[in-house]
C-alpha cells in the first residue's frame, strides 16, 4: 500500500523539474476549466461532468442502483486508467487537489506537521462499497468531486453557501494535517489506489506465484469494513426522522436510499432556474444533512424543465422526459382552511389560475356556505404553483407534502 | 298620419344608412344631443315619451305558439356613441368617449350608476395595484377615486400599494356628479334587449322600459353590459360560461361589540371587512359555480343567498358579545362573475400575464387582486369582436381566457377597459370608421391625454 504514501513527495521526487511544471499548468487549468463548467449550471448540463468523472462515485451509484447511467462510463473510464497508472487522475486533473495542496504548503509554513498515524480513507471506501451493496453508499458525498462541485452552491439558492461547508473543512483539515486529505482521508484516492493494487495483484498472478502473500490485517480489515458498512447503511437506512418527509426534486429515488446516494454535489441546486432546491440544514435529519430539498415560497418547479435530473452523477434524481416528470409527482398540496382566503369568503382565485395542469377546482360547500379548493390527484404533479401563488401570510393556505409512498416509485 | 310617414321615412334611413356604414348620421359628432327631439336628421321622428304605450301591440297564440306581431319601434333618440350598462365600465367609458369629443348616451338597467361596484356592494378596489405596489388603474378610474377622497370619508384605506375601499353610497352621487359635468344623455331604468343590425353592422339599439319598447341609433355601440346582451344579440361569436354567483351585504354595530364577552366563544363566521362608515362591515359571499344567465338560477341564488345571510346574522347575534350585529342590508344586485365572454379579434390570455407580453394595440393595462403579480396589458383586439362591426365590448365581457376572467371582471380593471372601448368608439366616430379599422395611435394618443396608463 505504497501509495498511501506522501503523494506530493513522492510525485516531486519521481518527476523532472520540466514534468513538474507541466503538471502544475494542467491541475491550474483543469481548475479553472472545472470551476467554468461548473458555474454554467443553469445554461448546459454540463457540470454533471466534474462529479461524474470520479470512480468512486460511478461505482457507489452503480453498486447502490444496479443501473448504468451514461456519464457513469466517464468514471468507469477514469477508475481504467488508474489501474494502470496509479493515482493518475490525483496527479494530472483533481481540481480539488491543487486547492488542498495550496492549504497544505500553507499549513507547512505555519509549521503544522501531517499526521502520520490515521488514515481514514479506507474505512471511507469500505463502508460505502458495503453498504452501496445494500443500496446505501454511506459516506459516497464525501468523494472529493462532490465536495468540490457542493463548493458552487453559493449560486444556487439562499442557502446555498452552506453547501461549501464540506470543502471548507477539507482545506481547514488540510492546513492543520497538512496532506492528511489526499494521502489519508480522501476516498477518491484510496479507491484509485484500492484499483491499482488490484490490477496488480491481477498481473502477478498471471505472471507466476503469487509475490505478494495473503495478508491477514487487510483482509480481517476488509471483512470488518464491510461488516460495519453494511451494518450502519442499515441503520442509517431505516432511521426515520420524525418530522414531514422532505420534499425531493423530480425523480428523485425513494427516501432512504436517495440520503444515500445523493452526493452533496449542489448540481441540482445550482442548475434550477427557479431556484426551489436549496440544501437541507438537519430539520430532515442528521442523514439528510445538505441533501437537496424543494421549497415553492415564490416559485415553482416549471413543467418543461428537467435541468436538475439533468445535472445529477449518482443516479439519486433519475432522468425523466417532461412527461415522465408529470407521472411521478413531488407531492401533494394540502389546503389549510384556517388560513385560505376563500374560507372568509374572499375573493382569490390565485392558486387554481396558477396551476399549469388545471387539477384545482373550488367545490361550493353548502354548509360552510363558501369555496372550499379541490385538488384533483390524478392531474396534480405536486409542482408547487399553487403554493408559490398562495397569498396568505405569514402561512400559506396550501402547502405541498410529500407523499408517503411515491406512485410508481 | 303625418306621424306615420315620419316612421317610415325613419325606417328608409336606417336601411340607407347601412349601406353608406354610418356616414354623417348626426351631423356634427362633437356637440352633444340636446336632448330628445333636438338632435339633425330624425327630429320628427321622435316620439313623445309619453306616447310611447300606443305603439304595443299584444302578442298572441297562433297554431299554440306564442307569437309577438312585427312591429315598428319608436326611436327614442340618437348619438354618436351608445353605451348600454351603467356599471364601472359603461360610466368611464362613456365620460371618455364625451370628452373625447363625441355625443354620448348612456342607458342603464337600475335606477343607479355603478353596477355591481355599487348596486353589488363590491366596494373594495382589488386590482388597483399590482406586486410592486405600481397603481396601474390610471385616467378616469383614478380620477373617480381620488373625487371619492375629496367626498369626506369616503375612502378608508389609500396608502400607496393598498387597495381602496369605498362607499357605494359616495361612489352612485359621485357618478351622477361626473356625467352630469360631462354632459352625457342618460336614460335609467332601461334595459337593452336587442341591437339593431344591418349587414353584421349595429345601428343601434333595442330597449325595454316602463315606457315600452324603444330604439336609440347609435354609430358605435359600447356593450358595457356585464353579461354581453348585445354583442350576443348582434351576432357576435361568444363563449357561454358558468362562475360563481354570490350576493354581499353589510353589517352593522361592530363597533359595539363586547370584546370582553367575545372572547367566551370562537369568532363568528362572514364578518366580512370594514367599509368607510364606522361599525359597518360588507361580507363577501362567493356562492356555487352557475349559469348566471338562467333566470330559474338566478331566483334561486337570490332566495338562497338571502336565507343564508339572514340566518347567518342571527347566529352572530348568538354569539356573546356580538348581540348588537345586525343586518344593514343586502345588495341590491345578486353577484353574478363571469356569464358570456366575447371571442373578440384578441384576448386577454393567462400566457401574457406569465410572459409580460407587451402589445402593440395596448389600450389598458390591469392588475391583480392581491398584488401577487405583475402588469398585464389589454389589447384593443380583446374589446372587438371578430364579426359584427360597429360594437365594442367593455368590462368584464370582453374577450378573454378562462384563467384571466377573474382578474379582469376586477372593478379597475373594468375601468380601465371601459376608458379604452370609450376612446376608440368616439376616434371610430370622428374618423368616420369602423371600430375594428381605428387608428390605434391615435386611441393611444387620446387615452394618454386623459391620463390613462399603457405600460
Amino acid at each position: 500500500m505504497s501509495h498511501f504514501a506522501d503523494l506530493n513527495g513522492q510525485s516531486d521526487r519521481t518527476d523532472t523539474a520540466g514534468l513538474r511544471h507541466i503538471r502544475w499548468l494542467v491541475r491550474c487549468l483543469s481548475l479553472v476549466a472545472a470551476i467554468l463548467v461548473l458555474l454554467a449550471a443553469r445554461q448546459s448540463r454540463w457540470p454533471v461532468l466534474v462529479p461524474a468523472l470520479s470512480p468512486f462515485i460511478a461505482v457507489g451509484s452503480l453498486l447502490a442502483t444496479r443501473v448504468v447511467v451514461a456519464t457513469a462510463c466517464l468514471g468507469l473510464g477514469v477508475g481504467f486508467i488508474a489501474m494502470l497508472r496509479p493515482r493518475w487522475f490525483c496527479r494530472w486533473i483533481c481540481p480539488l487537489g491543487l486547492c488542498v495542496d495550496t492549504a497544505s504548503r500553507l499549513g507547512r509554513r505555519c509549521g503544522r506537521n501531517p499526521a502520520k498515524r490515521f488514515s481514514p480513507g479506507r474505512w471511507i471506501v469500505l463502508l460505502t462499497l458495503a453498504g452501496a451493496c445494500l443500496g446505501y453508499p454511506l459516506l459516497l458525498w464525501l468523494d472529493p468531486l462532490a465536495v468540490f462541485s457542493g463548493a458552487f452552491g453559493i449560486t444556487g439558492s439562499r442557502t446555498g453557501w452552506l453547501m461549501a461547508l464540506p470543502l471548507f473543512l477539507v482545506l481547514t483539515t488540510s492546513f492543520v494535517w497538512p496532506q492528511i486529505w489526499c494521502g489519508r482521508a480522501c476516498p477518491l484516492g484510496t479507491f484509485q489506489d484500492v484499483l491499482s493494487h488490484l490490477a496488480r495483484y491481477a498481473r502477478t498472478k498471471r505472471e507466476g506465484p503469487s509475490p505478494e502473500r495473503w495478508n491477514p490485517a487487510l483482509a480481517r480489515r476488509t471483512v470488518l469494513g464491510v461488516a460495519a458498512g453494511a451494518t450502519l447503511a442499515a441503520i442509517t437506512r431505516s432511521s426515520q426522522s420524525s418530522g414531514p418527509r422532505p420534499l425531493r426534486p423530480p425523480g428523485a429515488i425513494d427516501e432512504p436510499e436517495f440520503r444515500g446516494l445523493c452526493v452533496r454535489c449542489g448540481n441540482c441546486i445550482r442548475a434550477c432556474p427557479t431556484h426551489i432546491i436549496e440544501p437541507s440544514l438537519g430539520h430532515h435529519g442528521l442523514a439528510a444533512l445538505l441533501t437537496p430539498v424543494l421549497h415553492f415560497k415564490e416559485n415553482y418547479c416549471l413543467v418543461d424543465c428537467t435541468k436538475c435530473m439533468a445535472v445529477c452523477p449518482s443516479g439519486a434524481l433519475v432522468r425523466l422526459s417532461p412527461q415522465d416528470k408529470g407521472l411521478k409527482p413531488i407531492g401533494l398540496p394540502r389546503v389549510d382552511m384556517s388560513s385560505c382566503l376563500l374560507a372568509e369568503g374572499r375573493e382569490c382565485t390565485e392558486c387554481r389560475r396558477w396551476c399549469p395542469h388545471a387539477a384545482i377546482r373550488y367545490a361550493w360547500s353548502e354548509t360552510e356556505y363558501t369555496l372550499i379548493p379541490e385538488i384533483d390527484s390524478r392531474k396534480c404533479t405536486g409542482c408547487g404553483a399553487c403554493e408559490a401563488a398562495c397569498p396568505t401570510k405569514p402561512n400559506k393556505a396550501i402547502l405541498i407534502a410529500a407523499m408517503e409512498k411515491k406512485a410508481g416509485g | 298620419m303625418d306621424k306615420h310617414m315620419n316612421r317610415r321615412e325613419c325606417l328608409t334611413a336606417i336601411g340607407l344608412s347601412g349601406l353608406t356604414a354610418g356616414l354623417g348620421l348626426t351631423g356634427a359628432p362633437a356637440s352633444h344631443a340636446q336632448g330628445v327631439g333636438e338632435s339633425s336628421g330624425f327630429q320628427s321622428s321622435v316620439i313623445d315619451a309619453h306616447n310611447v304605450q300606443d305603439t304595443r301591440t299584444a302578442a298572441t297564440i297562433v297554431d299554440g305558439k306564442v307569437i309577438q306581431p312585427q312591429r315598428e319601434l319608436p326611436i327614442l333618440h340618437q348619438t354618436d356613441v351608445l353605451v348600454v350598462g351603467g356599471g364601472s365600465a359603461g360610466v368611464v367609458a362613456a365620460i371618455a368617449a364625451r370628452r373625447a369629443g363625441a355625443s354620448v348616451t348612456l342607458v342603464e338597467r337600475y335606477g343607479h350608476f355603478g353596477g355591481l361596484w355599487t348596486g353589488g356592494l363590491v366596494v373594495l378596489i382589488i386590482g388597483h395595484i399590482v406586486k410592486g405596489g405600481k397603481q396601474v388603474c390610471q385616467g378616469i378610474g383614478e380620477e373617480m377615486m381620488r373625487r371619492l377622497d375629496k367626498l369626506d370619508g369616503a375612502i378608508i384605506d389609500r396608502r400607496p400599494g393598498v387597495n381602496p375601499t369605498v362607499d357605494a353610497e359616495a361612489a352612485k352621487y359621485m357618478m351622477v356628479e361626473m356625467i352630469e359635468e360631462a354632459g352625457i344623455d342618460v336614460f335609467l331604468h332601461c334595459w337593452g334587449v336587442d341591437a339593431i343590425v344591418t349587414e353584421n353592422t349595429v345601428r343601434g339599439v333595442v330597449f325595454e322600459s316602463k315606457s315600452g319598447r324603444q330604439a336609440i341609433l347609435a354609430r358605435t355601440v359600447v356593450d358595457a353590459t356585464g353579461d354581453g346582451d348585445l354583442f350576443a344579440a348582434a351576432g357576435a361569436e361568444f363563449e357561454h360560461r358558468s362562475h360563481n354567483v354570490g350576493l354581499v351585504s353589510r353589517i352593522g354595530n361592530l363597533d359595539r361589540v363586547d370584546a370582553e364577552k367575545a372572547r367566551q366563544a370562537p369568532k363568528p363566521k362572514h364578518l366580512g371587512s370594514a367599509t368607510p362608515v364606522p361599525g359597518v362591515n360588507w361580507v363577501n359571499l362567493t356562492g356555487p359555480e352557475v349559469d348566471g344567465l338562467d333566470i330559474a338560477t338566478l331566483t334561486r341564488m337570490e332566495m338562497n343567498h338571502r336565507k343564508f345571510i339572514w340566518n347567518n346574522v342571527q347566529r352572530t347575534r348568538q354569539t356573546p358579545g356580538y348581540e348588537k350585529v345586525y343586518l344593514v342590508e343586502t345588495a341590491p344586485q345578486l353577484g353574478v362573475r363571469i356569464t358570456r365572454v366575447l371571442n373578440g379579434l384578441n384576448r386577454v390570455r393567462l400566457s401574457d400575464l406569465r410572459n409580460a407580453t407587451k402589445f402593440p394595440d395596448v389600450v389598458g393595462v390591469g392588475g391583480s387582486s392581491a398584488a401577487t403579480h405583475g402588469e398585464w396589458q389589454i389589447p384593443y383586439g380583446a374589446l372587438v369582436p371578430t364579426k359584427v362591426d360597429n360594437i365594442l365590448a367593455a368590462g368584464r365581457c370582453i374577450s378573454v381566457d378562462m384563467g384571466m376572467a377573474d382578474l379582469v371582471r376586477l372593478v379597475p380593471n373594468c375601468f380601465v377597459t371601459g376608458h379604452a372601448a370609450g376612446v376608440a368608439a368616439a376616434v371610430a366616430v370622428k374618423d368616420n370608421c369602423r371600430p375594428r379599422d381605428v387608428d390605434i395611435a391615435k386611441v393611444q394618443k387620446i387615452l394618454r391625454q386623459q391620463e390613462a396608463y399603457l405600460g
